[in-house]
């Protein structure tokens, strides 16, 4: 495996605010990798410094090898960015915009086969996100502004491509035509990195995820280890069955009953040692609800929230907290 | 609710909207008729120094284009010539700004939807526009009475004065409502109705121009082009000497036809669909535009095309006034000295100082065209445009320096322009009086100080981004009132020093000390070079 992106405990800081709070950050060649946060966690700050948009106040980054502060020019030509909030100039139509951006990055020019290949493919990605490239720029709406950056991204081939939350303004339909063209970049050997704050939209196309929060990495991995870490929900029918030989495994954790039935999380990757436990009871009604990410997640973005609120006192936080019993990994 | 229920709450709305509005325009114009009366009480006190001014001027077509149609020496009439078209012109701009915003621009927000599903209707609105505009009209030619009134003119003629100015108002009102019948965007029909008022003022202007003096050259009978401009028949009433109403059906006229048929088309539109629909733009874009040098001047072309024309006409009025002025002796004449207090040079001539004078005016216009290139960049910057361009393989150095070139490119061509005007306006005039190579040394006299301010707001900008527009326009207005006005309310020198303006060289034959020029040159190349490496270590962001 290839490195890509490597950030070393990278901090920006603006005026008092730390935007980013010791940053490591790992991108391996040719994966999609998912970078997960709540609002204000950092992503946007740390993708312009990997742009070299933006200085890092300290700590190191380089991207595909270079640095990006220094070298931005020879690494721009070799990516494709997607800002989170793309703004078009007023008087030039999205065909304008795209032409403009993709010829910047090059290898699109006139009669060559790679202009015709290039004139080609933006023609496709048009009818793909069913776009109209004759409108001014003043007169396309968010989602339509987002499909010009993605449009001129997806047009050129790069080694890399980076989106800030790209598809915050499109709907479902136009979601799937995203992620359909971000793997067939990939299947030409490129590598994404994604930003998002919702986990379904990095849960059905990210290979690894990191998830930040407030300026540093908190968790991060494959999808797979990640729902290792959560806990499997199990819950059956009470029967007046004895469960103290269920309370005593490692496993098992805030073991509850209620309403007649009996609830505890067991950790995901020990699940095997509990169930002889619940066939030797003779267990009715069982139920088992697969890990899902989204409790490793809420957990994370609760964690900020309760120490956001701390002084509010929202009951709403610590009901996640329970409900997902979730154990500190951190 | 009744119909006239309905009506007076929608124009109490429009009347709230545009209270503090409405009250700048009105007594901006009816300020702008006292003050202009009363300076000519000033400076032309008496008829013989007005005959005088006017025989110079109708010899001028310079003069008329930007004045109007002279009738006679008396105080009133003298008044009208200088100052009526420019009334007209603006109460053409407001009755056109507000038909378009109390339609078009409502429609496109919306709110016009809101309005339209309630009992008021569709042309209840449209009715309430009318009344509005009718009474700012009113409203002007009101305040232009009392204005010229104020200043001791003639009532009966400033009545009249005051109904002319309205009564194009009123044209331009309906012309105004029309256009946003026909045009998709309320930027469109601005733009289109604000260009029909500048037509109609330039109509008039040739008409001016291009007329009959009598005998006496100091009266005028207008050509035929005034005759399709609405400002044009304002000034045939000949106020204070003829006082005809007459022609002013002719502009009340325009306006009923133009309502009359705003009224059919938005009988028959759809509410937010125009006649004509939005421009299309292109699906891909010319060969040309694959640079941040070919963005920039693809971005301001517009603006460059403005200053450039104004930096024609400047010159063209140059040439024509240096000709002018040489031909009658006002070498003692208070104009003289104001002349003199702009530029400030011993040895140069009356004429070649007037070239000056003028010229450090077109200098302005460089010197702001150079600017906004500079502007441009933070404009860009905030809005987030400059990080697509920024995140492709463009470093922030390609990107500085392709707007300085542009601005220093655009300077150049304005004072290009503005020298071309005057030599061929004075070659033209067949003057051999003065030396017309003297216009192109007075004309790249200029660069230097509207170069300054292209470095030296494009080192705010890489230094203090944030403060780049606000600073570079505070700049040059203290430059322009230090420099150029300084000495007419008596600056004093070590104030007037501060102005780049003040340092342009005033070229007279041989011995004109150019020292200024090189030291603006030097201070423009350093700061542009200090912004350049600057940039070189600058974040970029919308902060
Ligand atoms: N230019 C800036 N000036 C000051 N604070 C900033 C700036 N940019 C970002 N921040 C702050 O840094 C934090 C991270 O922001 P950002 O990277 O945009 O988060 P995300 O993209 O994850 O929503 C936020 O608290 C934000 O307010
Ligand atoms: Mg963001």
């Amino acid at each position: 495996m290839e490195t890509i992106i490597q950030t070393v405990d990278l901090h920006k800081h603006f005026g008092r605010v730390r935007a980013l709070d010791g940053l490591d950050l790992d991108v391996q060649r040719g994966e999609i990798h998912g970078f997960l946060g709540p609002n204000g966690a950092g992503k946007s700050t740390t993708l312009r410094i990997l742009l070299g948009l933006a200085k890092a106040t300290s700590g190191t980054a380089s991207v595909l090898g270079l640095d990006p502060w220094t070298q931005s020019v020879e690494l721009h030509r070799r990516l494709a960015y997607v800002p989170g909030d793309v703004r078009l100039w007023p008087n030039l139509s999205g065909g304008e915009t795209i032409d403009l951006l993709s010829r910047l990055r090059g290898g699109t020019s006139g009669r060559t086969q790679e202009g015709r290949d290039y004139r080609q493919r933006k023609a496709r990605l048009c009818g793909a996100f069913d776009f109209d490239p004759g409108k001014k720029g003043r007169a396309y709406s968010k989602g339509n502004r987002q499909k010009v950056a993605l449009i001129a991204a997806l047009a050129t081939d790069a080694e890399l491509y980076l989106f800030d939350e790209p598809t915050s303004g499109l709907d479902p339909l136009m979601e799937a035509v995203f992620r359909s063209e971000v793997l067939a970049a990939v299947e030409r050997g490129a590598t994404v990195l994604l930003s998002s704050h919702i986990l379904s939209e990095v849960e059905v196309l990210c290979h690894r995820v990191s998830i930040i929060r407030a300026g540093r990495i908190v968790d991060g991995g494959t999808l797979d280890s990640l729902r290792h870490l959560t806990r499997t929900e199990v819950s059956f029918a009470a029967n007046g069955l004895d469960t103290r030989a269920l309370a005593g495994l490692g496993a098992v954790h805030e073991l509850t009953s209620d309403g007649g039935r009996v609830r505890f999380g067991a950790d995901s990757d020990r699940i095997a040692e509990v169930l002889p436990a619940l066939g030797a009871l003779g267990v009715q009604g069982l139920t088992i609800t697969p890990p899902s990410l989204e409790e490793l997640f809420l957990r994370h973005y609760g964690d900020a929230s309760v120490a956001a609120g701390a002084a509010g006192g929202e009951p709403e936080h610590a009901r996640h907290r329970h409900l997902l019993g979730a154990r500190g990994r951190d | 609710m009744t119909e006239v229920a309905t009506l007076r709450i929608l124009w109490g709305q429009r009347l709230r909207r545009d209270r503090w509005q409405l009250a700048i325009w009105v007594l901006g114009i009816g300020a702008l008729a006292l003050f202009s009366a009363t300076a000519i009480h000033q400076t032309y006190g008496d008829d013989s120094s007005r005959a005088e001014i006017l025989q110079v001027a109708l010899a001028t077509p310079a003069i008329l284009m930007l004045r109007g149609l002279a009738r006679g020496a008396g105080i009133g009439a003298f008044t009208f010539f200088q100052i009526f078209s420019f009334l007209a012109l603006l109460a053409g701009m407001m009755s056109t700004f507000l038909a378009v915003r109390h339609s078009r621009a409502e429609e496109e927000t919306g709110s016009a939807e809101l309005i339209a599903s309630t009992p008021a209707g569709r042309l209840t609105p449209a009715v309430a526009t009318v009344l509005h505009g009718t009474a700012a009209n009113v409203l002007v030619a009101l305040a232009v009475f009392a204005g010229f009134t104020a200043a001791g003119l003639d009532p009966a003629g400033a009545l009249v004065a005051g109904a002319a100015t309205g009564a194009v108002g009123l044209a331009f009102l309906g012309v105004g409502l029309l256009v946003a019948q026909l045009m998709g965007t309320s930027r469109g029909a601005n733009g289109f109705s604000a260009a029909l008022v500048v037509l109609a003022y330039v109509l008039r202007g040739i008409g001016d121009a291009t007329g009959t003096p009598d005998a006496g050259g100091t009266v005028m009978t207008a050509g035929p082009a005034s005759w399709f401009s609405p400002i044009g028949w304002g000034q045939q009433t000949f106020a204070f000497t003829g006082d005809r109403w007459w022609p002013l059906l002719l502009p009340l006229a325009l306006a009923a036809v133009s309502l009359g048929a705003a009224w059919v088309l938005l009988e028959r539109r759809d509410s937010g669909a125009s006649v004509w629909g939005a421009l299309p733009g292109r699906v891909a874009a010319r060969r040309g535009l694959n640079s941040p040098f070919a963005l920039a001047l693809r971005l301001q072309a517009g603006s460059i095309i403005g200053w450039s024309l104004g930096g024609l006409a400047g010159g063209l009025l140059t040439g024509s006034l240096g000709s002018a002025i040489a031909a009658v002796d006002l070498a003692d004449s208070s104009a003289t000295a104001v002349l003199r207090a702009i530029i400030q040079s011993q040895g140069a001539s009356l004429t070649q100082i007037m070239i000056s004078v003028l010229f450090s005016i077109v200098g302005v216009l460089a010197a702001a065209c150079g600017l906004q290139a500079v502007l441009r960049l933070r404009q860009e910057e905030a809005a987030g445009t400059a990080e697509l361009l920024l995140a492709a393989p463009v470093s922030r150095i390609r990107w500085l320096t392709g707007y300085l070139l542009l601005g220093t490119a655009s300077v150049v061509l304005v004072m290009f322009l503005a020298g071309l005007g005057a030599w061929v306006s004075l070659t033209g005039s067949g003057d051999t009086s003065m030396d017309v190579w003297a216009v192109w040394e007075t004309a790249a006299a200029q660069l230097p100080a509207a170069l300054i301010y292209l470095a030296v707001p494009a080192l705010v900008f890489v230094l203090w981004p944030a403060a780049t527009i606000a600073a570079g326009w505070a700049l040059l207005g203290a430059g322009v009132v230090m420099g150029i006005f300084g000495g007419m309310v008596g600056l004093d020198q070590g104030i007037r020093d501060l102005s780049p303006f003040t340092h342009t060289p005033v070229p007279n034959g041989s011995t004109t000390d150019w020292s200024g020029a090189w030291w603006m040159l030097a201070i423009a190349v350093l700061a542009a070079v200090v912004a350049v490496i600057g940039m070189r270590r600058r974040e970029t962001g919308t902060a």
